[in-house]
């Protein structure tokens, strides 16, 4: 029920949404690759982090595995403060989704997103139960020292067909706008 | 000093964004949700500026803005909005509920300090 | 006149009494001719004129039922005019009083949107319901961990046991044998402890992504109700 050239929208979002809200500084780099649905590591007390966007015709799962390293960790955490790793990559997965959304409101207009939640790793291989039209998992390496892992997954109500054009300049974020 | 209040579900955002005003003088409290963030406004009256989130649980923080003008009917706390949402619908609601400003995510602080200063004197 | 003549006549010839008499009678013959003539004339002139006059009546009369004519089609129109005027009256009335519904009607809109987006309160009671659920689904998986272990405790026990009964040779035999089915039972337990764990991953899933859905839908229909909000409000000024 997702068009092919949908499919490849979607995955295009991720990318640019990925590549503009995973690094921590502007300069560092992203590079992403698919994976295949079986090379998901799924240790035991693994956590991940779900978000999900709705919309009236389709809703959309990302799902963020942050890996357990000293590299990750370091390249994620500025002060080893109070915060668990965890809040920490909750709020990233948080910039993240929400950057998809934003782009995505270009082509489905009215959307909604879901607050974080934390998971076992281990129920990301049970998502083809949820029937989607859409599934792809990558890796992501953030600055050759964080690794993070992503699922997208869309399960579609209705016909879904779109062309995502990323072309345009991302408008800054960060500013304050006054009404 | 003012009192600013900085509304935010995610710990790491409550701390950066406090963290961040608190060392360049402010006075900053924080809350964890709209919820929170009312009884917080509640108690204190003197509060000139609240930074929150939209996306919240237990309440949202459009639905905050709108109670505190509306239960709470204070009109004169500056309200901005620290959100990954973008949607203009979205702004429009905020604006119409009486919002002041609106900062897409993520938070740059140097940007906005000067304004926030401003606001909470 | 003809006295003089008569006294003439008498003073004078018979004939020249008649002669004057001719020539009287052919004078006046003359003269009522010609006044016969001048009256003609007059008399001409008089049906001349009086033709004229006529045709004037005529005119007259036929400008008068050409302006009566007119009056009548004069006074038509204007009824007609009285007609539309007040057609005109009444569907002004009527799109003023639609003019004044269609506000109504759009106010009605704007305060049921209003009322509508307090739907999202519903939504944030949810939550609670959801944390209260993925508690419960984080004790099952406890509780289902320390099953686990206890199964696996059992096992080595029964090993032990086995080993025991060996020892005990020919006596230890019954011993063994039920040693052997704990074992068995804690190897199917340990199978069903495995499997139960899968599906409350699954359950997880499920909760959380239903939950998740929900979330985020009720801010959809917020938005989508802000918008129709917005509208109606739009519509409602410009009726103003």
């Amino acid at each position: 029920m997702i068009s092919t050239q949908a499919k490849d929208s979607i995955e295009r979002i991720f990318y640019k949404a990925a590549q503009s809200r995973l690094p921590r500084e502007a300069g560092d780099s992203c590079e992403i690759v698919t994976i295949p649905q079986d090379a998901l590591d799924a240790a035991p007390e693994a956590r991940v982090v779900v978000l999900t966007i709705s919309s009236i015709l389709f809703r959309l799962l990302l799902i963020l595995q942050f890996k357990d390293d000293a590299g990750t960790r370091d390249y994620f955490v500025k002060d080893v403060a109070d915060n668990s790793f965890q809040e920490i990559f909750s709020e990233v997965a948080n910039l993240c989704c929400g950057a998809m959304n934003q782009e995505l409101l270009n082509y489905f207009p009215d959307l909604g997103m879901s607050t974080p939640y934390l998971l076992s790793a281990r129920c990301v291989s049970h998502l083809q139960q949820l029937n989607p039209g859409f599934l792809a998992s990558y890796k992501l390496t953030l600055n050759h020292a964080a690794q993070v892992t992503a699922t997208v997954c869309v399960c579609a109500h209705a016909p879904i067909d779109f062309v995502a054009d990323l072309s345009a300049v991302e408008e800054s974020s960060g500013e304050l706008e006054l009404f | 000093m003012s009192k600013i209040l900085v509304v935010d579900d995610s710990s790491t955002v409550r701390d950066e964004v406090a963290g961040f005003l608190r060392k360049n003088g402010l006075d900053v409290d924080t809350a964890v949700d709209g919820r929170d963030g009312l009884a917080k406004l509640k108690a204190s009256p003197g509060t000139k500026l609240v930074i929150s989130d939209v996306n919240m649980p237990n309440m949202d923080g459009l639905t905050m803005v709108e109670k505190i003008r509306g239960e709470l009917a204070n009109s004169a706390v500056n309200i901005i909005m620290l959100t990954t949402e973008s949607s203009p619908a979205m702004k429009e609601r905020g604006k119409a509920a009486g919002v002041k400003g609106w900062i897409v995510k993520p938070f740059k602080g140097e940007a906005v300090l000067e304004t926030f200063k401003k606001l909470a004197s | 006149m003809i006295e003089q003549y008569l006294v003439a006549a008498l003073s004078s010839s018979a004939v020249t009494a008649v002669a004057a008499l001719t020539l009287h009678k052919l004078r006046s013959a003359r003269t009522i001719a010609r006044h016969h003539a001048e009256t003609g004339t007059q008399v001409e002139a008089f049906e001349h004129d009086a033709a004229r006059q006529r045709e004037s009546i005529e005119r007259a009369e036929q400008e008068r039922q050409a302006l009566e004519t007119l009056n009548l089609d004069l006074r038509e129109e204007l009824a007609q005019q009285s007609d539309l005027l007040a057609e005109t009256r009444v569907t002004l009335k009527a799109a003023v009083d639609d003019k004044d519904q269609w506000a109504y009607q759009a106010k009605k809109i704007a305060d049921e949107a209003a009322r509508l987006k307090s739907l999202a309160a519903t939504f944030e009671r949810w939550h609670e319901q959801m944390i209260s659920l993925m508690t419960q689904n984080q004790d099952m998986h406890e509780k289902n961990q320390e099953l686990s272990s206890i199964v696996r405790h059992v096992v080595i026990v029964s090993l032990n046991a086995s080993i025991e009964a060996a020892r005990a040779g020919s006596a230890g035999r019954g011993f063994a044998v039920v040693a052997s089915e704990v074992r068995a039972l804690a190897t199917r337990s340990e199978e069903l402890s495995k499997s139960y764990r899968d599906s409350l991953h699954k359950n997880d899933l499920t909760t959380t992504t239903t939950f998740q859905d929900i979330q985020a839908g009720g801010k959809m229909i917020t938005a989508s109700l802000g918008s129709v909000e917005a509208l109606a409000n739009q519509f409602q000024s410009k009726l103003h």
